[in-house]
C-alpha cells in the first residue's frame, strides 16, 4: 500500500527518500557535534571555552582521545562482524587476557615490538577459538562467545598469581619504563601511538569494507546467509576471518588499555562487549546483519567516550550506567524507526 | 516397505520411545547424579546430607530467576535483564521504606509502610519488564540487545538511588523479616520454600496448561503459531512481565535477607540464569526445554563450583569450569539428540 501512494506522489517521495538517505549517512556527525557543543557549554559560566576545566581545552581533548583508544580500535572490527550477522560477547575477556599476556611478556624482559606482535598473535588465536566454536561446531554465536567470555576471563585471572589483582611491578620483576609510552606519551599532535594505531586499524577496515571482497561478502552473509552460500561465497571462511580480526583488534585494545594503566589487569576489559554493541548500534548498523559502516561506528565510539568522560564534570559518576543503558535503548529504537521508514518508502 | 507399514512402524516406535524432552531431562539429571558421585569420591566431606541440601538452598535466587528465563528461552526470547531488575527492586524496596528523618541522603527514604514499599518496588520491576516487552514485541528489536539495554537501565537507576553504593540504615524492623524467616521450625528459610512453590507451579503451567504448551508452540514455529491465531505479542508480553516479577520478588527477598539495598547485587546473575537453563537442555533457538531440566542444570553448576571450592582451587577457576561445563553440555546434548533421531 505504501508503494502505491509513493508512485502516485513521485517527486516528494524521492525528496523524502533523499532526506532520509542524507540523515542516515550523516546524522552521526551531527550527534557528535551536538554532544561536543553540549559538553563544552556545560561549564562555560566558570571557565572560558578553551580554558583548563572546560571540555574543549586541548589537554582534555587529548585525554579523551587517549582514553578512547581501546574502544576506537575495537569498533571497526566489531561492526564488520555484526554486519555479517554474528556477535562476539567475549571481546572484553579477550582484552583482559591480552592485557595480562602483554604485561607478563613485558615484565619478563621481552622487548616492545616482540611483546606487541606476540600479543596480537594471542588475540588472533582467541578469535580463532570463537570462530571454530561458531563455524565448525555450529554453536549459536551468543552462547559460543558467552562460553569463551567465561573461559578467557578465567584464564586471565589464573595467569595472575593469587593475592595480586593484576600483573604489576613487584617480587623482583619490574614493569619496564617503555611500557606506558605506547598508551600515554604524545607523538603526532600530542596523541599517543595507541590512538594512531586505532586510526590506522579503522582506515584499513574502511578500505576493506568499501574496496575489497571481504566487505561485500560480509554484507552478503549478513543480508541473506542462504543466498550468499548459494552464490558460492564460503561464508564459514568469512565468519572465521572476521572473528580472527575481532580477536586481533581486541588484543590491540587490551595492549592500549594495559599500557595506559601501566599494569596487566585481567578485568580491564569488563563491560567492553556492551560498549562495543552500543557503539555499533549508535553507528546505525542493523542488528539483523547486512548493513553498517565501519567509519560510523568509529564516530559512535567518539560520541560514547566524549559522553562518558565529559559527563564526569557535570554529573556524578554513578549516573554512567543509567545514561549508557538509556543510550543503548534509544539507539536501538531509532535504528528501528529509521529502517522502518526506509522500507515504507 | 509400503507407506502404511512405515507409518505403523513409526507409530509403534513412537509409543515405545520417551519424548526428546524427557530424554534430555533424564540425561541432565543423570549427569548431575554422576557428577555428585564423582565429587563425593574426589572431594573430602562432600557426601553429606547437609551438603546435598545446601546445593539447592544456596542457589534459590538463581533457580528462581531461571524459571522466568527458561520460559522466555522456550518462547524464543532472551532475558538478560533479571540481574538488573533484582538489584533495582531491592534498592527501591529499601529506599521506599527508609524513614524520612535520616541524617544524610543515603539514610533518608520515602517512609512508606513496608507492604506498600514492597508493592511499589514490584511496580518498578514490572516497569522494566514492560519495557522489555514493548521493545521486543512492538518494535521487534532482538531481545538480546533490548534486555542488555534494560539490564543497564535497571542497574543504572539502582546506582543513582544508592549513589553508587548501598542504603542500609534507618529501616523499619519489619524489613529484615521476609528474607530471614525460618519455616516449619527448621533452618529452612522462606525464600527457599517460595522457590519450591514457584518450581511446582511452573512445572504445572509448563506441562498441564494451554498457556505452557502455547509457549512451546510459539518457540518452535512463530509463524505457524501466528497463522493459527495465537496472540504471540500478548503471550511474550506476559512472559516478560512474569520474569520481571520473579526477579523483583527475588530482589526484595535478598534485600530483606541482608537488610540492605546494594546496587551491584546480582551482577552477572543473568548470565548464570542463562547458563543453568542451557545446562538443563533448554534450546537457545526456542521451542525446547523444561523447568525440571533447568533445575538439574543449576545443580550441575552448583556441584562444579562447590567441588572446586572443596578442592581448595582458587576461586578464579570457577570461570574456566563454568565455560567447560556449558561447552560439554551443549556438545553432548546436540550429539545425543542427533544420534537418537538418526
Amino acid at each position: 500500500m505504501m508503494s502505491q501512494s509513493s508512485t502516485l506522489d513521485q517527486p516528494s517521495a524521492t525528496r523524502d527518500n533523499r532526506i532520509t538517505q542524507f540523515l542516515r549517512s550523516y546524522y552521526i556527525y551531527f550527534v557528535l557535534v551536538a554532544v561536543v557543543v553540549l559538553l563544552s557549554m556545560a561549564n562555560l559560566d566558570k571557565f572560558d571555552l578553551f580554558e583548563r576545566g572546560n571540555f574543549l581545552n586541548h589537554r582534555n581533548i587529548i585525554n579523551v582521545l587517549r582514553v578512547s583508544a581501546p574502544l576506537l580500535t575495537l569498533a571497526g572490527a566489531f561492526t564488520l562482524l555484526m554486519v555479517s550477522g554474528y556477535i562476539d560477547l567475549s571481546v572484553g575477556s579477550t582484552m583482559g587476557l591480552s592485557a595480562v599476556v602483554y604485561a607478563m611478556l613485558a615484565i619478563n624482559g621481552v622487548p616492545f615490538l616482540a611483546a606487541f606482535a606476540l600479543t596480537m598473535v594471542v588475540g588472533a588465536g582467541l578469535g580463532a577459538i570463537n570462530g571454530l566454536l561458531v563455524v565448525r561446531l555450529k554453536i549459536t554465536p551468543v552462547i559460543a562467545t558467552l562460553i569463551t567470555l567465561s573461559l578467557f576471563k578465567g584464564v586471565a585471572l589464573l595467569l595472575v598469581q593469587d593475592g595480586v589483582s593484576a600483573i604489576k611491578s613487584g617480587g623482583g620483576l619490574k614493569i619496564p619504563s617503555w611500557f606506558n609510552s605506547y598508551g600515554r606519551e604524545g607523538t603526532l599532535l600530542g596523541l599517543p601511538m595507541a590512538f594512531w594505531v586505532a586510526v590506522v586499524v579503522t582506515l584499513v577496515l574502511v578500505i576493506a569494507q568499501n574496496r575489497t571482497l571481504l566487505g561485500k561478502y560480509a554484507a552478503a552473509t549478513g543480508g541473506n546467509p542462504t543466498a550468499a552460500k548459494l552464490s558460492g561465497i564460503n561464508t564459514g571462511k568469512i565468519v572465521m576471518l572476521l572473528y580472527v580480526i575481532v580477536g586481533v583488534s581486541a588484543a590491540l585494545a587490551g595492549i592500549a588499555r594495559s599500557s595506559f594503566m601501566s599494569l596487566g589487569d585481567p578485568l580491564s576489559g569488563d563491560g567492553m562487549e556492551l560498549s562495543a554493541i552500543l557503539v555499533v548500534l549508535i553507528g546505525g548498523t542493523a542488528f539483523s546483519g547486512g548493513e553498517g559502516r565501519v567509519l560510523r561506528s568509529f564516530i559512535g565510539a567518539l560520541i560514547i567516550m566524549a559522553l562518558t568522560v565529559g559527563m564526569l564534570t557535570i554529573i556524578p559518576a554513578y549516573y554512567q550506567t543509567l545514561v549508557l543503558g538509556a543510550a543503548l535503548l534509544a539507539a536501538a529504537a531509532s535504528n528501528h524507526l529509521i529502517s522502518r521508514k526506509e522500507t515504507a518508502l | 516397505m509400503s507407506v502404511s507399514a512405515k507409518i505403523g512402524r513409526t507409530l509403534v516406535h513412537s509409543r515405545r520411545r520417551i519424548s526428546d524432552e524427557a530424554f534430555i531431562t533424564l540425561l541432565v539429571a543423570s549427569v548431575a547424579v554422576g557428577l555428585f558421585l564423582i565429587a563425593s569420591i574426589v572431594v573430602p566431606n562432600f557426601f553429606q546430607l547437609l551438603n546435598m541440601l545446601n546445593l539447592v538452598t544456596n542457589n534459590w535466587a538463581v533457580i528462581s530467576l531461571g524459571v522466568g528465563v527458561t520460559f522466555l528461552l522456550v518462547s524464543g526470547n532472551f532475558d538478560l535483564s533479571v540481574g538488573g531488575i533484582l538489584a533495582l527492586s531491592g534498592v527501591l524496596a529499601v529506599w521506599f521504606s527508609q524513614s524520612t528523618d535520616g541524617h544524610n541522603a543515603l539514610s533518608t527514604g520515602l517512609g512508606m509502610p513496608y507492604w506498600l514499599a514492597v508493592l511499589c518496588a514490584l511496580g518498578g520491576a514490572l516497569a522494566i519488564g514492560g519495557l522489555n516487552a514493548l521493545f521486543v514485541v512492538r518494535l521487534r528489536i532482538p531481545s538480546i540487545i533490548v534486555t542488555l539495554g534494560t539490564m543497564m537501565l535497571a542497574r543504572g537507576i539502582a546506582q543513582v538511588v544508592t549513589q553508587g553504593s548501598q542504603r542500609n540504615t534507618n529501616l523499619p524492623d519489619a524489613f529484615g523479616m521476609l528474607g530471614n524467616m525460618s519455616m516449619f521450625g527448621t533452618s529452612l528459610k522462606l525464600p527457599v520454600v517460595l522457590m519450591v512453590i514457584l518450581l511446582v507451579i511452573a512445572i504445572f503451567i509448563e506441562k498441564k496448561t494451554v498457556f505452557g504448551r502455547l509457549t512451546f508452540w510459539i518457540g518452535t514455529n512463530p509463524v505457524a503459531a501466528h497463522l493459527s491465531g495465537i496472540d504471540k505479542s500478548k503471550h511474550v508480553t506476559y512472559l516478560y512481565l512474569f520474569s520481571a516479577v520473579i526477579a523483583g520478588v527475588v530482589g526484595i527477598l535478598l534485600a530483606s535477607e541482608f537488610k540492605s539495598g546494594y546496587s551491584n547485587r546480582g551482577t552477572l546473575m543473568e548470565f548464570d540464569a542463562l547458563v543453568i537453563a542451557l545446562l538443563g537442555g533448554v534450546a537457545i533457538a526456542g521451542g525446547f526445554g523444561s523447568v525440571v531440566g533447568m533445575f538439574f542444570g543449576a545443580i550441575i553448576l552448583a556441584i562444579v563450583t562447590s567441588a572446586a571450592t572443596g578442592l581448595v582451587l582458587s576461586p578464579d577457576w570457577q570461570y574456566v569450569l563454568k565455560a567447560i561445563a556449558v561447552f560439554l553440555a551443549i556438545i553432548i546434548q546436540t550429539w545425543a539428540l542427533a544420534r537418537r533421531n538418526r
